[in-house]
């Protein structure tokens, strides 16, 4: 591939390869402060190619493979070329990654201590940690958590967070910077926001987590426990890679269902959930 | 991994040898009702087949809007309004929108819609209906 | 007609952790999890004494715990429940 790039987010190295030179170069900006896989040996790989020969000049789309691909994926116009990098790198972990155990959860941390936030596209997980950031926690995540299996700490994996939508300016008004946005794509209008850089230096630090959030965005106030048997099945179905894991995954996931309370929440705006997120963490 | 498989992992309340569930020492076991239901078995959500997220269906338009027309370029209109394509007969499946994307016309639709089409399903915002069928045609599936 | 006779793999094919009133049990030899409530966890436990029917599984777990509801014919729905999770088959 003519145009590469290399970057390491958290455990993972990843070498992203690109028949154009635009998604790489977006990388590289959006990336700019992070380091490279140590001696230059990468864990996962990305490439980004055209279907057909010609796809690469007439209206250039970028298909996704590398070590793990899936067949039938659509291909993205090129000027949406980033979106697809960060998709083929979250393809590749989904598929690929087998050394911790992989939650769709975002994550933040304060005194030492990790809040977990599992919930599907909209929940607001990816807002609320970006927000949380901002306000002084440490940004671990806005997508994947890394869970050890031998412990059940939480590594960081602090890319640059994806933020959809209405999160783009709530994050702004927030003071938050965003940037590169792409308008028009699958999921609608995408805001790219890089995490601080003492997340970013403090990235292969680890530690324990101690409260998981269902949060509900757009929802009226309210706050449920959850028991662990009900925490235990949604984070199965939150997990990209428990069934490959085996009894690791089956040790890890109960481990943290055990040692972490759960709590389902509905919150009406940012404002209200940054405001329970605090008092249900001094609650604790 | 240094945990050796043929062991039981040792966690809080884990026990591969010895009797367990809630009555662990001598207390009462509720057999339950016959029609009830004692075992869930788990299937994550990723673990769908290609079949499962192909069948997906997507309406075109979403069903506020059954009727309209679609033009070229994937926007709704009033029906009839010329240039602009009737709806497929049908919903179209997960299956379809990918022939469709990829250039091929899968049969019961009409060849010269397919680009009003493919446009519509690529403006597909989240909240529409078959969002997510054409959003899981995207996503990552172990 | 004779009842049926149940068999389960022996306790240690399966890591139980009890969550809450739920019971999480990975079966190593499908790697499949299952979420269990009584009284299917202590079913598979009374098979570890070795295949039994319906009535004799009453009879073991009648020697470990006070029996709530008439024995056979839940126990006969429960381990149809655990075959069909493949927990458990008739011989």
């Amino acid at each position: 591939m003519r145009h590469r790039h290399s970057v390491k987010v958290g455990p993972v190295g990843f070498r992203i390869g690109s028949a154009w030179r635009g998604p790489v170069a977006a990388l590289h900006s959006l990336y700019a402060d992070y380091p490279t896989p140590e001696d230059d040996i990468p864990d996962l790989t990305v490439r980004l190619y055209p279907e057909r020969p010609w796809r690469r000049w007439l209206r250039p789309s970028v298909a996704i493979s590398g070590d793990y691909w899936l067949p039938d994926a659509a291909p993205l116009p090129l000027a949406q070329g980033l979106l697809a990098a960060e998709m083929g790198m979250n393809l590749q972990v989904a598929l690929g990654w087998r050394r911790h155990l992989l939650l769709h959860c975002s994550a933040v941390e304060r005194d030492g201590r990790v809040l977990l936030m599992s919930g599907a596209s909209g929940s607001g997980k990816s807002t609320l940690a970006t927000l949380l950031a901002l306000a002084g926690w440490r940004f671990l995540g806005d997508e994947f958590a890394f869970v050890s299996l031998d412990d059940g700490s939480v590594y960081p994996f602090p890319r640059a967070a994806s933020l959809k939508n209405e999160a783009v300016a709530a994050v702004r008004a927030a003071g938050g910077v965003v940037g590169p946005v792409l308008e028009d794509t699958p999921k609608g209008r995408i805001g790219y926001w890089r995490p601080p850089a003492h997340a970013i230096a403090r990235m292969a630090e680890a530690a324990p987590p101690r409260l998981l959030l269902f949060p509900r965005f757009g929802a009226p106030e309210s706050v449920e426990a959850m028991a662990p048997s009900e925490a235990f099945v949604r984070l199965t179905q939150a997990s990209t890679n428990y069934v490959a894991l085996g009894q690791a995954g089956f040790s890890a996931l109960t481990r943290l269902v055990q040692t972490v309370p759960a709590l389902a929440i509905g919150y009406p705006d940012s404002a209200t959930g940054l405001a329970m997120v605090d008092r249900l963490w001094g609650e604790a | 991994m240094a945990q050796d498989c043929d062991k039981p992992e040792k966690n809080p309340g884990e026990s591969a040898a010895n009797p367990l569930g809630v009555a662990g020492r001598r207390g009462v076991l509720m057999l339950g009702a016959v029609a009830a239901t004692s075992v869930v078995t788990i299937r994550p959500a990723l673990a769908s087949t290609a079949a499962s997220v192909l069948n997906c269906k997507i309406p075109i338009p979403d069903p506020p809007h059954t009727g309209q027309y679609i033009t070229q370029d994937g926007k709704l209109v009033a029906a009839n309004t010329k240039g602009a394509v009737a709806p497929p007969p049908r919903p179209i499946t997960g299956e379809e929108a990918k022939k469709m994307i990829n250039g091929q016309s899968p049969a019961g639709f009409d060849p010269s819609s397919r680009e009003a089409y493919v446009n519509y399903i690529r403006r597909l915002q989240h909240g529409t209906s078959g969002f997510t069928c054409y959003a899981s045609l995207q996503a990552p599936r172990p | 007609m004779t009842s049926p006779v149940y068999a389960a793999d022996p306790p240690a094919a399966r890591v139980a952790v009890a969550l809450d009133a739920l019971v999480a049990v990975y079966h190593r030899p499908s790697g499949a999890t299952h979420l269990l409530a009584a009284p299917s966890p202590e079913l598979l436990d009374a098979l570890a004494a070795g295949p039994a029917d319906a009535v004799t599984l009453r009879d073991r777990l009648a020697a470990l715990y006070d029996l709530e509801g008439d024995g056979t014919a839940m126990i006969d729905a429960r381990m149809e429940e655990l075959i069909v999770a493949g927990l458990a088959w008739r011989i």
